[in-house]
């Protein structure tokens, strides 16, 4: 009976250890510690139960492997995935990964390169040589790649966001922002393009920058009424605004509203994350009191 | 030029700020709870960002925040400190002179801080931190001879110990904060737990050696390194000064 319990549970568990593999496949998680020590253990105890489900998650878990320095584990994947699919493009990429990981760039290009001339359309390939450009240092480079790629692959929205960081670390803001109004056009529902864009914006400066900024960090509550940057970079906008001497009474008194109306809601956040715990007391009262010092009055 | 120290508390929250986020740059600040004048001791620090640093309304937020966090606990900001993702460079980004000289305005001996990533393995002998001070209005290397930082081998392992138990995720940038804001960007929990495994010694409050001031400190720690292990018969504190790399005395002691 007991021996019976014991293979229930271990199946319960085996299965618990593929489906969580398959949820972070699926959500894209970089949580490559977890997917090492929940993959290994799969690979190494459960193999036999995965079926053909075992070649995704050696994929996932070399990727996984690379990021934690588990060459070991890395190279094991890589070598029966090479079995498997003897002359794989997709394979071929993660081999040239590994190089990346061991930083033998030169390497890595080639292996790329060789993919590129057999598919000059893989994506894959492309973006793994921007990466690199990227690893080493060599921004103003990866910035002219991923333009160029863009260029050809107009759609791809985690390029065009990847280029929106470069810019944003190269302080071109106003290429960043031209980066996050496409992927606003395409994704008109997600809060976060336009809470970046707002950030964009406000960091530009100058009052038609900030009224952009502000409309957009408003716009970002809109669609997604948590979200505290954009409540905050609503409050410190509109407080700006109101702040100018170039503004004229009206615009001067609506933004005032706005920032009340800011701080009204953060402070119902602040008190309601307060409660109960002793923790973040620190926090809270900095808010509490940051915000009564940046009081805006009508003259 | 100034002395500054480095605590165990600070040393420690900033390695594992890098240490959370290894893909990312990630910067903060450093706090004094010394009054100003004479050397510069790095009480604490608050780690602020992981994403997007260059970015405005979110650094201005957090100083205002941690300017008025400072005012309430009798703190002040007195640095700056960043790890860029790319290990392989460790110089100031712009935003980070920007934000130095900010805090410069304030306080007229701050430090800039870089984390050197490519130093940050778990044995290193010296910390992997290189620091900037003002001389006229450029940011410029300082003489290792004036950096501090007490009891780096138990600092180093304390930061070690909390990266193998996997405590280092208690710690709480202010980015973490906006992404829920139950979570406490002062880091009391982390303290307490950084405290527990400091020994008596480190956590208290500086000595200055008798007739201290800039000029002893400096022959005091020149001597010590030399006499490094031995027991010091200053103010009863055994004190292991660790100089930054380069210095005779280190090469000689190999």
């Amino acid at each position: 009976m007991g021996h019976v319990k014991e293979i229930n549970v271990l199946i319960i568990v085996f299965t618990e250890m593929r489906d969580k593999l398959r949820k972070w496949r699926e959500d894209n998680h970089r949580n490559s510690e977890q997917i090492v020590d929940v993959g290994e253990e799969l690979i190494n105890e459960h193999a036999s139960k995965l079926g053909d489900d075992i070649w995704i998650i050696y994929e996932q878990v070399m990727i996984a492997a690379l990021d934690c320095s588990r060459d070991d584990l890395a190279w094991t994947c890589l070598q029966e995935l090479k079995k498997q699919f003897p002359g794989s493009q997709r394979v071929k990429r993660l081999a040239g990964m590994r190089l990346e990981a061991l930083e033998k760039y030169e390497d890595a290009s080639k292996q790329y390169d060789s993919i590129l001339q057999d598919d000059p359309t893989n994506t894959a390939a492309r973006k793994r040589k921007i990466s690199i450009l990227k690893a080493q240092g060599k921004s103003a480079e990866a910035i002219r790649e991923l333009n160029e790629y863009l260029e050809q692959f107009v759609g791809d929205q985690e390029a065009w966001h990847e280029l929106s960081e470069l810019y944003i670390n190269e302080h071109d803001y106003g290429k960043a922002a031209f980066c996050l109004e496409e992927l606003m056009m395409t994704n008109p529902h997600n809060h976060l393009y336009c809470e970046q864009y707002a950030e964009v914006k406000y960091t530009q400066g100058g009052l038609e920058n900030l009224e952009l900024s502000r409309k957009y960090f408003a716009q970002a509550l809109k669609l997604n009424n948590g979200n505290m940057r954009a409540l905050f970079g609503l409050y410190m906008s509109a407080s700006h605004i109101a702040a100018s001497p170039k503004v004229n009474a009206t615009v001067k008194k609506a933004n005032v509203k706005y920032a009340a109306w800011a701080t009204n809601q953060i402070n119902r956040a602040y008190q309601l994350a307060g409660r109960g715990t002793k923790e973040n007391k620190c926090s809270v009262k900095a808010v509490e009191e940051m915000l009564e010092s940046m009081q805006i009055t009508m003259s | 030029m100034g002395e500054v120290e480095l605590s165990c508390l600070a040393y420690v929250k900033m390695y594992l700020h890098a240490c959370l986020f290894p893909r990312c740059s990630v910067n903060g600040l450093l706090l004094s709870s010394s009054p100003a004048g004479g050397a510069v001791c790095v009480t604490d620090c608050v780690p602020l960002l992981h994403t997007h640093l260059p970015l405005a309304p979110i650094t201005q937020l957090a100083l205002t925040q941690v300017d008025v966090w400072c005012a309430q606990t009798q703190q002040r900001i007195v640095g700056y400190y960043q790890a860029n993702a790319c290990v392989s460079d460790s110089s100031p980004t712009p935003c980070a002179l920007k934000i130095a000289d900010k805090i410069a305005e304030q306080c007229n001996n701050a430090v800039l801080l870089m984390i050197d990533g490519g130093k940050m393995s778990p044995d290193y002998r010296v910390p992997p931190i290189v620091m900037y001070e003002r001389k006229d209005t450029r940011w410029t290397l300082k003489d290792k001879h004036t950096i501090m930082l007490r009891q780096w081998e138990e600092t180093r392992d304390i930061a070690s110990q909390l990266l193998d138990s996997g405590d280092h995720s208690l710690l709480v940038d202010f980015d973490s904060h906006l992404d829920d804001i139950t979570r406490d960007w002062t880091n009391q929990k982390l303290n307490a737990k950084i405290a527990e495994l400091a020994s008596p010694a480190n956590a208290s409050s500086i000595a200055l050696p008798p007739g201290g001031g800039t000029v002893s400190i400096v022959t005091f720690t020149w001597s010590s390194s030399t006499a490094r292990g031995r027991q010091q018969n200053i103010n009863s504190l055994s004190i292991n000064h660790i100089l930054l790399e380069n210095s005779p005395e280190w090469r000689n002691n190999g």
